[in-house]
């Protein structure tokens, strides 16, 4: 599968006896999952159109192309849908996608590495990078700010970062 | 019950004290505080706190919208990943 593709959501199962499915949305904005079309399953299957007809708990129920029966919707149940990377909008400045901060190399102002983003998190107040260090078991919680981020160049893959005193143990 | 308005607003001793020296300081670090039961204050916005979640210090940049919650609130005990998807981050 190429690597430019992300989880956007899954078939949680049939829906009805129609050929509906149940579809649960990994996206902010749940039904923006029918904009990102053609959507993929892991191995290989395409899905060009996804027409959403409502929502039922814990999801929304959709049309996709190639599902006609009730069977053919039980036997995608529990596959994840993928998206490409390149169907979703492009962003103003300073606002980035999640999956294209995850895997970035930190580096501290004089240039030495302080690990990888593992993951985004926003617990209410701003977003934060969560750090790993190759040989700590520990994370790092670096909050993504101008201050303390000021550079994130995602085609050289790399974020400058000039992190708060004492947030980085040996930094 | 909500708190009586006579008795102001709670935060413990240290958690001034501590933003106090570090405003004065003017040095651009986290505070690392405890208290999650702390009233988030005017004089707190612009300070990053590390508030204790049980595990570690979470950084929490107090901003003006903060101001009259727990500083508990911005400091998940618990922690749920999901999937990032279309998810974005913008940079303040």
């Amino acid at each position: 599968m190429p690597e430019d593709r992300v989880v956007v959501g899954s078939i949680a199962g049939a829906f009805g006896v129609r050929g509906e499915v149940r579809l649960k949305s990994y996206c902010s904005d749940p039904e923006a999952i029918a904009d990102y079309t053609p959507l993929y399953t892991k191995d290989g299957r395409s899905f060009p159109v996804v027409v959403l007809t409502g929502i039922t708990n814990n999801g929304l129920t959709a049309h996709m192309d190639g599902i006609v029966t009730k069977e053919d919707a039980d036997a995608l149940k529990g596959t994840e849908l993928f998206a490409s990377r390149d169907v979703m909008p492009d962003l103003p400045d300073d606002e980035y996608y999640y999956n294209d901060l995850i895997g970035l190399s930190v580096f501290d102002t004089g240039g030495n590495n302080l690990g990888t983003v593992k993951t985004v998190v926003n617990h209410g107040a701003t977003d934060l990078l969560e750090v790993t260090k190759m040989g700590y078991r520990d994370t790092v919680l670096l909050p993504f700010t101008k201050a303390a981020v000021p550079t994130v160049d995602i085609a050289a893959g790399r974020i400058v970062a000039d992190p708060p005193e004492g947030l980085f143990p040996d930094a | 019950m909500s708190r009586s308005v006579w008795k102001g607003p709670f935060v413990d001793a240290y958690v001034l004290k501590k933003a106090e020296a570090a405003r004065e300081a003017g040095r651009n670090e986290v505070i690392k505080i405890w208290s999650r039961r702390s009233t988030i204050l005017p004089q707190f916005v612009g300070l990053t706190f590390g508030v204790y979640n049980g595990k570690k210090h979470v950084p929490v940049l107090v901003s003006e919208d903060m101001i009259g919650q727990k500083f508990g609130e911005y400091s998940p005990t618990r922690t749920y990943y999901g999937h990032a998807a279309d998810k974005k981050a913008k940079r303040k």
